[in-house]
């Protein structure tokens, strides 16, 4: 990952409103680049069914590991599936488990980040020391363990991600809170007899989720990584359900016979990290008060 | 400065002990008997006696918090258990890997420096270039490729169309330097990748924010010659940044281990810890999650060590 979570913890991120936001963002090369491959990802994704030229879990014996032709673009695999249409479908499962483990997770870690920097003392002081024993474990080495406990299976590989993505974004919340706390308008709202839970979640929160969006791009990026790795590994989905890790997997056992089995999975998952990263540089560069108005990085 | 090491030293402790609870936890969450998976080839199941008497030879019919305490005491003694695939004690296998993934780690770290180093130099001296964006590109590039991806096409590169390199496999160095040199080079390279494009970020913006303090425009006031600017001035506080990737990357490289070692079939311990993960042959995982975590929390120590002797505000703190 370019940009670490620890990089953006407790960096002082100044509120943006959405426009100026969006403009940076925009003139921001890389990061348009990142959208609009995400974009091209997401459309995979959602409409899957119109853009495969095949049913991607139709077998045909007659026609096993062919390369490119007209008919098959990138060939077929080694039980006679369309190649494209199994790249197409596989962006489904990379997208899911991009967005709902981080989902998961950005939630998770928010509520506890926040309640552990505004209130501070022994809870704070608990969850960093939690947060620093999860953070010892790499995603890869922690989610395989877990598949180990917990069997493979999509479901598993997110609820594994989500389990130690929460430490990053909880770390970012907590060192935002820290700063935003001692804000005049947090006193004031204070000084008016505003109740404990309102001032964290109606004052602090909004205020401190600025570089949680950076995070966000950032673990999606990181979850698509982990779950082809698990995939490619052999712990992931179940069969035929099309994943860019599992066919990666298979192919690489014909790599010389037909190296588009491997190369064209593989792409697909460069692609879709490569795109969540340049998303997430040109986020942290927008959001940099240091840097704005300087153009491209 | 002794202060600040043992305050570091003893955090990692506590955090080092919390891991240990972690892992234990983690690998007695596995559902179903793994005595009984483990056994299910070699052993006729049916008699209940024999599961007992293996069980209570791995301890575990005791209590969960007695087998906590015998085992981190058995681990700290060095009785890391037996493999329960091969019988092998735990920490044998651990000894005769060890060598062969910290060879890959050390020439994963000079790949980095190699490319990392020199692409974010470039980019910070020709900053807001053509050359300075397209090297940006390459480097997030390169921190985003699978490596396992990345393995496959160099294999296909190197080992398919030009048989330039072993395609897997690994030589040990004292039985034949060159050839273990061969087998090395995709592996680490591919290893390197991530941390060489890391690196060259840093760099790059660490060199830029410190060409932008006043004594570097002093300098060029008073006359220096760019070069001596760059060369003297700039070099030793842009390297405390850079020391912190170095270090960080070591991290990094577990991961990596595991899934460079499984495509290059290195008999290394990344492909121990994948091996057993399918065996689900835990006393390997857990030591296995123990070294993981052991490499991470030393490398933090020391990043932590030397940006306190690198920069003596962190000490206070």
């Amino acid at each position: 990952m370019p940009v670490t979570t620890e990089q953006i913890e407790g960096r002082r991120v100044s509120q943006v409103g959405w426009r100026p936001l969006v403009r940076a963002i925009l003139r921001h090369r890389l990061s348009v680049v990142g959208i609009i491959l995400i974009m091209m990802i997401a459309i995979m994704a959602v409409f899957a069914p119109f853009l495969a030229p095949y049913d991607p879990n139709k077998q045909n014996l007659y026609k096993v590991l062919k390369g490119p032709s007209k008919d098959h673009w990138l060939g077929t695999d080694n039980v006679g599936r369309d190649l494209l249409s199994r790249v197409i479908y596989g962006a489904r499962i990379s997208m899911y488990v991009g967005i709902v483990s981080t989902t998961i997770a950005a939630f998770i870690g928010i509520l506890i980040g926040l309640i552990a920097g505004y209130r501070g003392g022994a809870i704070d002081n608990i969850v960093m020391r939690i947060t620093d024993t999860f953070m010892c474990f790499p995603f890869l080495i922690f989610v395989l363990a877990m598949a180990a406990a917990l069997g493979p299976g999509i479901n598993n590989i997110i609820i594994s991600i989500s389990l130690l993505g929460w430490t990053g974004f909880a770390r970012i919340i907590r060192g935002q809170v820290l700063l935003v706390r001692e804000l005049p308008y947090v006193d004031a709202a204070r000084a008016v007899g505003m109740s404990k839970y309102r001032i964290m979640f109606k004052h602090v929160l909004p205020n401190s989720l600025a570089p949680v969006i950076v995070a966000v791009s950032i673990t999606i990026g990181a979850a698509i990584l982990t779950e082809s790795s698990t995939a490619f590994l052999g712990l992931g989905v179940e069969p035929p359900t099309a994943s860019w890790g599992k066919e990666l997997r298979v192919g690489y056992t014909y790599l010389e016979r037909v190296p588009l089995f491997s190369i064209a999975p593989g792409l697909m998952i460069s692609l879709a990290v490569l795109a969540f990263n340049f998303l997430g540089d040109g986020l942290r560069d927008a959001l940099d008060p240091r840097l704005r108005g300087e153009g491209r990085t | 400065m002794q202060r600040y090491i043992a305050k570091r030293l003893l955090y990692s402790l506590l955090i080092l002990l919390l891991v240990t609870v972690l892992v234990f936890v983690m690998v007695r969450i596995i559902p179903g008997d793994p005595i009984r998976a483990a056994m299910q080839q070699n052993v006729d199941l049916t008699d209940n006696k024999i599961v007992e008497e293996v069980r209570a030879r791995y301890g575990l019919d005791r209590p969960i918090h007695v087998q906590f305490a015998i085992w981190l005491r058995d681990f700290l003694r060095g009785d890391w258990g037996k493999s329960l695939q091969t019988g092998e004690p735990v920490l044998n296998m651990f000894w005769r890997r060890l060598p062969i993934t910290l060879e890959l780690f050390v020439g994963a770290t000079l790949w980095a420096w190699i490319i990392g180093f020199p692409l974010g130099l470039i980019g910070a001296l020709k900053r807001n270039s053509f050359l300075d964006a397209s090297l940006t590109t390459v480097a997030i590039a390169g921190v985003s490729i699978p490596s396992f991806w990345e393995g496959i096409l160099l294999i296909y590169l190197f080992a398919v169309l030009f048989r330039i390199f072993p395609p897997s496999g690994f030589v040990p160095f004292f039985e034949d330097p060159w050839m273990n040199l061969k087998s090395v080079i995709m592996p680490t390279f591919v290893m390197g990748t991530h941390s060489a494009g890391l690196l060259a970020r840093y760099v790059r913006s660490s060199l830029l924010e410190v060409l932008r303090q006043d004594f570097i425009r002093t300098a060029r006031a008073k006359g220096v010659p760019e070069k001596v600017v760059i060369l003297t001035h700039t070099a030793k506080p842009a390297m405390i940044p850079v020391v912190t990737v170095i270090g960080l990357a070591w991290s990094y490289f577990v991961a990596g281990s595991f899934l460079v070692e499984y495509v290059f079939a290195i008999p290394g311990l990344g492909r121990m810890g994948v091996d057993a993960i399918f065996a689900r042959d835990f006393p390997v995982i857990q030591a296995i999650l123990m070294a993981v975590a052991v490499n991470v929390l030393l490398m933090n120590l020391l990043v932590d060590i030397l940006y306190g002797y690198l920069d003596p505000r962190v000490r206070v703190h």
